[in-house]
């Protein structure tokens, strides 16, 4: 710390010792294309702006233009390694606001899709938090397990990654045959697979050094900062969209939501792992529970449907946090407003202004990956 | 909580919907007040701001969804405002996210928010039009003579 | 339009041997510029590998032969872009992932993405497609080192003969000083300095 009162004092005097540093669009430690611009000196931090927007395509103007169904191919682009929750809440949202029930099984099935999806987006923050600090064998076999599952993906709706599959009303299509006991198979060997990662990437003492300390941060300011998901529930508090706002199948299954103490970026990490655990165990109570029944309600000809006016609120846990989509319409065609919320925005782009100065740029990739800041969703 | 909330912000109306939503509606200097009641019953979590243009209305709604860990219920705050005298007062003492959904809103809308240290554009480069997500702004036409439409295959710019 | 001619791009014979050299090892810039980046690392890592075509990863401009551009450009993208692009040393080769660079995409109608990308840098190949499959990617990219061991994949002499071509079209996007539509309509900061002037008028009264 006393490096730091020298530099400074350093600066103080001497203009050019303060030097612009983008860590840029155009650099391998950033997940997509967003920028900070710092003020360094030396190789610390001291002040950060923000340099967002080449990611803006002008979502909530699109989403406008078209008519109710079909907004559902322009939605799952939102968030690009974790597009469901995207659709989940949309089709939640027409639901509520027509009033009409989806059918048990179509329930179960969206809540299917929902922890699959879950699960290859924790496997890519996994991958991503070991390559921002050099272990690229990490991310290798990470995306490897990832491709398996989607190639189940795949197989239920025909599409690898933007897998338009709900709809206002359920959804498109139902399970094929054998696909619950691949599925289960599948979910053994990832169990299996596990075990080899923590010891390269949980119970590795180098990561444990790298990470011990860096942006933490208290429950109380948590909350008032805005961070939900695995951000919040890594400070120890207890609360869970699944649970606490529930939504397709969440208040037919009994599960634990889990914190863990800490409030830094290796609580963070070992709050993936434990999510990772649980949304495995997830999907084999989904599929022992898993009701018959219709899959669909059909709601008419598409070209003519029409929602009630009104607005409502729906928000969907996806792995990275609360999804919200605040959506009103005035009885016509097409939607009259509809309004994203990313769960990325706090964490990147308001703690930065208080975590960022002080720290190395060496540690800013590794504070990135461990909020799970994903720009899509907040540049929309 | 309805009845008590109608008791503490006596110039809004405070109405009940299904569930476990409330709404709250009130106009732009009134907003802030409002908020800050609602954060001390139990609001703590703020998940978004936006703005809703009502352009045959002729006013603009900017609405506040908030979340309570405590009591389990969704709070939606409407601030109206005039279409042609967009002033809200800035809420970014109480949550500090607000500054960044604030800066969002003026570049998309045109609101200005007395008291916000920072309204730089965030997203639009080099942006001369108006506003880009109000009613009377097409969006085809802008695509259409800024950046061309590509007709058929045969004529690929060569 | 661009004035090119085959007889100015086919080079002698040294030219044959380089080519069938530099189509072996091309290295890629990692510069995820959309939403299609996300099919990059399943076709990098080991299940769609395709470092054994020669093609690996690079972190700046300076010593990338590939720009992949991969899926729609945002106008403060394209701004990096060509910047990228003009700080890569020759011979360098655009590829344009996925359908939006070809005309827009699913986001034509948006007021913030570009519609056709072969305006304002040359394209050499396109892969359509949304995503497009590592497959699809891994088949592109073989099409290409095809197309450059044969020499016809000549899209950075194109931006040297026709430079003021392009350069005006980046620039119309890029530098615009007045609105697109309905020239004269009032802008936010306009609107605030017309009620500051009324209202020092006024307080004169």
């Amino acid at each position: 710390m006393s490096d730091f009162y020298e530099v400074t004092k350093i600066a103080e005097t001497d203009e050019y010792a303060t030097y612009d540093f983008f860590f840029g669009p155009n650099h391998p430690g950033m997940h997509g294309n967003f920028g900070y611009v710092c003020d360094v000196v030396g190789s610390t931090i001291t002040r950060v702006r923000v340099n967002a927007g080449q990611l803006h395509r002008g979502f909530e103007k699109l989403m406008e233009q078209n008519l109710w169904f079909q907004n559902i191919s322009l939605i799952p682009r939102i968030c690009v390694p974790d597009p469901d929750p995207n659709e989940v809440a949309y089709c939640t949202a027409v639901e509520r606001l027509m009033g009409i029930e989806i059918p048990v099984r179509a329930k179960f099935l969206r809540s299917l899709t929902l922890e699959m999806s879950r699960m290859t987006s924790l496997l890519m923050g996994m991958g991503a938090l070991g390559a921002m600090m050099g272990l690229y064998g990490v991310m290798y076999r990470m995306m490897n397990e990832r491709d398996r599952v989607l190639d189940f993906f795949e197989w239920l709706t025909g599409a690898r990654i933007y897998h338009i599959y709900n709809l206002p009303g359920g959804v498109r299509r139902d399970l094929p045959e054998g696909f619950a006991a691949k599925l289960e198979s599948l979910l053994d060997d990832m169990e299996y697979n596990l075990r080899e990662w923590d010891s390269l990437l949980f119970e590795n003492p180098v990561v444990h050094r790298r990470l011990k300390g860096i942006g933490k941060i208290s429950a109380d300011e948590a909350v008032t900062y805005g961070l939900v998901g695995p951000n919040l529930r890594a400070t120890g508090f207890t609360a869970d969209v699944r649970k606490d706002d529930p939504y397709a199948a969440y208040p037919f299954l009994d599960f634990q939501i889990i914190t863990t103490e800490g409030g830094d970026a290796l609580a963070r990490a070992v709050q993936v792992r434990k999510e990772y655990e649980a949304a495995i165990q997830l999907i084999r109570k989904i599929l022992e529970a898993m009701p018959g029944g219709e899959f669909k309600v059909y709601l008419g000809n598409p070209l003519k449907f029409t929602v009630p006016a009104g607005d409502t609120y729906a928000r969907v846990e996806s792995s990275k946090g609360e999804y919200g989509y605040y959506v009103v319409s005035n009885g016509g065609l097409k939607p009259y407003r509809i309004s994203v919320r990313g769960p990325s925005l706090p964490a990147g782009l308001s703690l930065c202004h208080k975590h960022l100065p002080g720290m190395r740029i060496d540690d800013v990739a590794i504070w990135m990956a461990s909020f799970s800041v994903c720009p899509p969703d907040f540049d929309r | 909580m309805a009845r008590k909330l109608r008791r503490l912000l006596a110039g809004s109306t405070v109405n009940e919907r299904y569930g476990n939503r409330l709404e709250v509606i009130t106009d732009g200097p009134h907003a802030v007040s409002a908020l800050v009641i609602l954060k001390s019953s139990g609001f703590e979590h703020l998940s978004n701001i936006t703005c809703v243009d009502w352009i045959d209305e002729h006013r603009m709604d900017v609405t506040y969804n908030l979340w309570s860990y405590t009591h389990r219920l969704h709070a939606v705050v409407k601030a109206q405002a005039h279409r042609d005298a967009l002033e809200v007062p800035t809420t970014g003492e109480i949550w500090p996210q607000a500054q960044v959904y604030e800066r969002e809103i003026h570049e998309m809308f045109g609101v200005e928010f007395t008291g916000n240290p920072d309204l730089s554009p965030l997203f639009l480069h080099n942006w001369r039009d108006m506003p880009p997500l109000r009613k009377d702004f097409d969006t085809e036409e802008y695509s259409r003579r800024a950046y061309g439409v590509v007709d058929g295959v045969e004529e690929a710019g060569v | 339009m661009l004035k090119v001619s085959r007889e100015e791009i086919l080079d002698g014979k040294f030219e044959r041997v380089l080519n069938f050299f530099r189509s072996r090892s091309l290295w890629m810039l990692y510069y995820c510029t959309g939403c299609g980046a996300v099919e990059l690392p399943p076709t990098m890592t080991s299940r769609f590998d395709i470092e054994r075509f020669g093609i690996g990863p690079m972190a700046t401009p300076r010593q990338a032969d590939i720009l992949l551009v991969t899926g729609y450009v945002s106008v403060k993208t394209l701004k990096r872009i060509v910047r990228s692009y003009e700080q890569m040393p020759e011979p360098k080769w655009v590829v344009g992932f996925g359908s939006c660079p070809v005309n827009g995409g699913i986001y034509w109608k948006s007021y913030a993405t570009i519609n056709q990308l072969d305006r304002y840098i040359p394209v050499d190949l396109s892969l359509s497609g949304c995503m497009p499959r590592p497959q699809a990617v891994i088949d592109g990219f073989v099409n290409l080192m095809e197309m450059i061991r044969k020499g016809e994949a000549v899209g950075y002499k194109k931006y040297r003969l026709n430079y003021e071509w392009y350069k005006q079209n980046q620039a119309e996007v890029l530098e615009r000083t007045e609105p697109v539509l309905r020239p004269g309509i009032a802008s936010v900061g306009k609107v605030q300095e017309t009620k500051k002037k009324i209202s020092v008028m006024e307080g004169v009264k």
